[in-house]
């Protein structure tokens, strides 16, 4: 009877080699709202996507899945654009404690705003 | 003996069901020695004659990326660095040494992008991208490539008819097909596209099944043939 079961497992590793990947991350409609906001960037299509935005950071926490990488900087920049600069900023700092390796970048966004003429 | 050959049986069908493959280990051996976590994807270098297919492919492409469990850099913010930067000419980014990414970012591996077609067709009742794209991702440590895919992808899909039969559903079947040609109905075949194309990545760190895919089969891509490449 070990033969069959051998093969039987040969099998399942098989059908587990053809799964597609899970989901990882909530997105929402962030790829729609995104497109819709490039390709007409007026107040209507950045309210949308802000909303996108939002949408995938409260809905995460439901799914019991992590707020997606960069999501949160996105969202804090659309902020900081807007001129809410402190809620903004604050947004990048929480990209920066669930995503460590965004260190760099974070900081680097940071320096280029203020070079900008921001605060 | 019988649920051997049962199970033989099986294991065939499952053999031939699946195309030629190759393992990811096989495939991308750089890629379990560099362990990239984060990846930036520059703006895609546009060879198409679709105007559109940058903002497509640029919209769609973190979603699947990081579900491969890789940390992706918000475009949006990149650009707007990059523009700080500089930078605002995708040519020239792609001239930047790999390496100046990770000072720049912190960025493991960069991932370069051409479009080199891009059609999207409109029959009736369903729509179809056919994509032709060409990206490298590569280290920024070494700037080695670590990963790459140029080939053609094709998704397409076709309007639900609700379940009605006949003339009525068919003319059901063409307004949603059309209402969907109308606005953004190209973003979930784009995200499609991408996702296909991103398949055959191994997985990163924040994918269940990181440095456990080393083994996993991925379809083993056949050169586009001289009829196929002819534009």
């Amino acid at each position: 009877m070990k033969y069959p079961i051998f093969i039987l497992s040969t099998v399942l590793l098989f059908l587990i080699g053809c799964v597609p990947p899970g989901q990882a991350f909530f997105w929402g409609d962030y790829s729609s709202t995104l497109y819709s906001y490039k390709k007409t960037p007026d107040e209507k299509t950045l309210a949308a996507h802000k909303e996108s935005l939002l949408l995938i950071i409260t809905e995460s926490p439901k799914k019991k899945l992590p707020v997606p990488p960069g999501v949160y900087a996105e969202y804090g920049y659309m902020l900081v654009l807007e001129g809410k600069e402190a809620e903004g900023l604050g947004y990048l700092d929480k990209e920066l404690s669930l995503y460590p390796e965004s260190g760099v970048f974070i900081a680097r966004f940071k320096q280029a705003y203020q070079k900008k003429g921001g605060s | 003996m019988k649920p051997t050959a049962v199970l033989l049986a099986l294991l065939a069908g499952i053999l031939a069901g699946c195309a030629e493959s190759i393992t990811k280990q096989e495939f991308a051996p750089n890629m379990y020695e560099d362990h990239p976590l984060t990846i930036l994807v520059l703006p895609p270098i546009n060879k198409s004659t679709a105007a559109d297919a940058k903002e497509y492919y640029t919209t769609t492409v973190a979603e699947p990326l990081t579900n491969m469990g890789y940390y992706v850099f918000p475009m949006e913010v990149v650009n707007e660095v990059l523009k700080q930067e500089g930078m605002f000419d995708t040519e020239t980014m792609f001239n930047v040494p790999p390496q100046k990414f990770k000072e720049y970012f912190g960025a493991d591996a960069v991932m370069y992008v051409t479009i080199l077609e891009w059609n999207t067709t409109y029959l009736v009742t369903s729509g179809s991208v056919n994509v032709k794209i060409a990206c490298e991702l590569k280290s920024t440590t070494t700037g080695e490539v670590l990963w790459f895919y140029d080939d053609r992808v094709s998704v397409s899909t076709t309007g639900e008819s609700g379940g009605q039969t006949g003339l009525a559903g068919l003319l059901v079947q063409v307004a949603t097909t059309a209402i969907k040609t109308a606005a953004t109905d190209y973003v979930p075949l784009a995200s499609r596209a991408n996702q296909t194309i991103l398949f055959a990545m191994p997985f990163g760190k924040y994918h269940k099944e990181y440095e456990k895919d080393r083994g996993m089969k991925i379809e083993k891509k056949k050169q586009p043939t001289a009829e196929q490449g002819k534009k």
